[in-house]
């Protein structure tokens, strides 16, 4: 398939996505509806976080960081300034952090990179808490005055479809070719001229851009934040895993985890919570060892290899436990004797 | 160049001019990697200074290197292994290698050699275009050592360093590598820089050899003077030497 086939096929797919969302809220239940809201979420997160973490394979957990960050904006914010002004600004906050952050770490790699990041992001989570109890003298911040579901359905709706248009046009751009390169060969990316540690810092400001706006709108959700909820770590892990299940380096991957764990976390909240952990994690063991592309490198290929794989693994252990391996193995060694 | 305690390469300093090939040589350990690292921006000098064309390099990042004119091959070919071989030689072109073009976007590029056009170009100048589509894990590592080389034109350099590129090549390729190289020198009017352990034939391709012993350098001259110089005698494999004396003579 071909550059303009697979540009044609990704608008489609875009189009297509924005149609059922904006039909969603008039045709589903609440519960639908909330559904719907969460898997944009993740959607956004999930894709701008793959943009530039799957390409450059530096494996950032401090989403958290800037989710919450925005979060914090929406409630000290939204009483004086326009919705669309308070969630521009917590998008620039986070980008900003972002930027500090990543002048710090980004020229760390592998586990350093990830570990610091998820420090850095505890870090933000208690200079807050303890700037709001000593500066605020609150706990946690209520929103007295919040917009109707519905803008904010499609606030994150315009927000998950910026991140995904951003996934498709930097993939074709010199930009996206450059996060590549840094992350197959990041030295040799450098001797070719490509100026690594600025192109790091605005991929990593983008993607906390992203995260930022997402947490100032979300957090209109939940009428009271506290940095608990707001800088909630699970929000960081989720995403990272949505976008590796889905497939981190390719565009519609987490889209499909997305959705897939939307549907999965609804469904099994009220009955068995734990359960619903325990299968991402289960899910994420399974993808690394048989489907390390992600879902979206699913093909008709990999059903048959593994139903293949398996039939050649009984075969296997039908020979060794049959004894008939053992003889076999005898029978050669007699001939070599002989 | 000093790493803690050990000073790998120590006050070597030495001038290259436009045009000429010039061979580095020495025993294991003299410093020549270290050396090539510290010129082409991957390792900051401890001290010392870098000057290209007049302008100071000196602790720049390595990409400023690449822009201005300076690319270099690893001694283990590094290749995008996921990319097909085609793009791994357009990375270059569409980094350190983009140059103006005639109107703006639009056009031939200005100041760039005919060799160098694009990417189908340099693939023919190092003898690629058969594989040009293939990942560039599945070709051979001796096509990989080509393929580094075309990744280091693509950058339209105005020096080239080679780091060690004949290392496990046949008597064959090595004359064919040799000649590849002489060509691109006369071609595209660079500064080629070459390590090398197969002293033999660096010496017969090469105008200037730079010989570094222990982080020092012990001679620079033509392959001739060199061969007679005693101190070269003395720190290097000395036989092999004699031996390209008795050949040469």
């Amino acid at each position: 398939m071909n550059g303009r086939q697979a540009l044609m096929r990704d608008i489609l797919v875009l189009v297509g996505l924005i149609g059922w969302a904006l039909v969603l809220p008039h045709y589903g239940s609440e519960f639908a509806v909330s559904m719907g809201l969460t898997c944009l979420m993740y959607v956004a997160l999930s894709s701008s976080w793959g943009l530039f973490c799957g390409s450059t394979r530096y494996l950032s957990l401090a989403t958290s960081a800037f989710f919450g960050v925005g979060a914090y904006t929406t409630a000290i914010g939204l009483g004086q300034l326009a919705w669309i002004e308070v969630i521009v600004l917590g998008s620039c906050i986070a980008g900003l952090l972002a930027i500090v952050m990543g002048a710090a770490v980004l020229h760390l790699r592998g586990t350093y990179f990830a570990v610091l990041t998820f420090g850095m992001a505890e870090l933000v989570r208690h200079a807050i808490s303890y700037f709001e109890k000593s500066a605020s003298g609150t706990v946690g911040r209520v929103l007295s005055v919040v917009p109707e579901m519905s803008v904010l359905y499609l606030t994150v709706l315009a927000i998950a479809i910026v991140s995904l248009v951003l996934s498709i046009v930097i993939r074709r751009t010199r930009f996206g070719l450059a996060l590549i390169g840094i992350g197959a060969d990041e030295q040799r990316a450098q001797t070719l001229g490509v100026n690594t540690r600025l192109i790091k810092i605005t991929g990593f400001a983008m993607t906390a851009a992203v995260a930022g706006a997402v947490g100032a709108a979300m957090a209109v959700r939940w009428t009271y934040i506290d940095p608990h909820t707001a800088f909630n770590p699970f929000i960081g892990f989720q995403t990272v895993l949505i976008a590796l299940i889905g497939g981190a380096m390719t565009l519609w991957g987490p889209l499909i985890a997305a959705i897939v764990f939307s549907i999965l976390a609804e469904t099994l909240r009220l009955q068995a919570p734990q359960i619903y952990m325990m299968s991402l994690g289960l899910l994420l063991i399974l993808s690394v060892l048989y489907l390390p592309g992600g879902l979206a490198s699913l093909r008709w290929e990999t059903f048959r290899d593994w139903w293949r794989g398996t039939r050649a693994w009984v075969k296997d252990r039908r020979y060794e436990l049959s004894g008939d391996k053992e003889r076999d193995k005898q029978r050669a060694r007699r001939r070599r004797i002989v | 160049m000093r790493f803690g305690g050990l000073t790998a390469v120590d006050r070597v300093s030495v001038n290259f001019y436009p045009g000429e090939l010039v061979g580095i040589i020495g025993p294991n350990g003299a410093g020549k990697t270290t050396f090539f690292n510290t010129i082409s921006g991957v390792l900051r000098p401890s001290s010392g200074k870098l000057l290209v064309a007049g302008r100071n390099l000196t602790g720049q990042r390595p990409h400023r290197y690449a822009q201005r004119g300076l690319a270099r091959t690893f001694q283990t070919p590094r290749v995008f292994s996921d990319l097909p071989v085609i793009s791994n030689i357009e990375f270059g072109l569409k980094f350190a290698g983009r140059r103006r073009r005639k109107y703006w976007l639009w056009g031939d590029e200005t100041t760039v050699p005919w060799a160098l056009r694009d990417a189908r170009g340099i693939l023919s100048l190092i003898g690629l275009s058969q594989v040009a589509e293939l990942p560039a894990a599945a070709i051979t590592p001796s096509q990989q050592r080509l393929l580094e080389i075309g990744m280091a034109l693509a950058t339209r350099p105005k020096m080239l360093l080679l780091d060690e590129v004949a290392a496990g090549l046949t008597e064959g390729e090595l004359e064919e590598m040799a000649r590849l190289i002489t060509r691109l020198r006369d071609e595209l009017d660079l500064v080629v820089v070459w390590i090398e352990h197969a002293v033999g034939t660096l010496l017969r391709y090469v105008d200037r050899v730079v010989v570094l012993h222990q982080g020092q350098k012990i001679a620079d001259g033509t392959p001739t003077q060199i061969i007679r110089d005693p101190n070269v005698i003395e720190a290097y494999l000395g036989d092999e030497v004699l031996d390209l004396g008795e050949e040469n003579r």
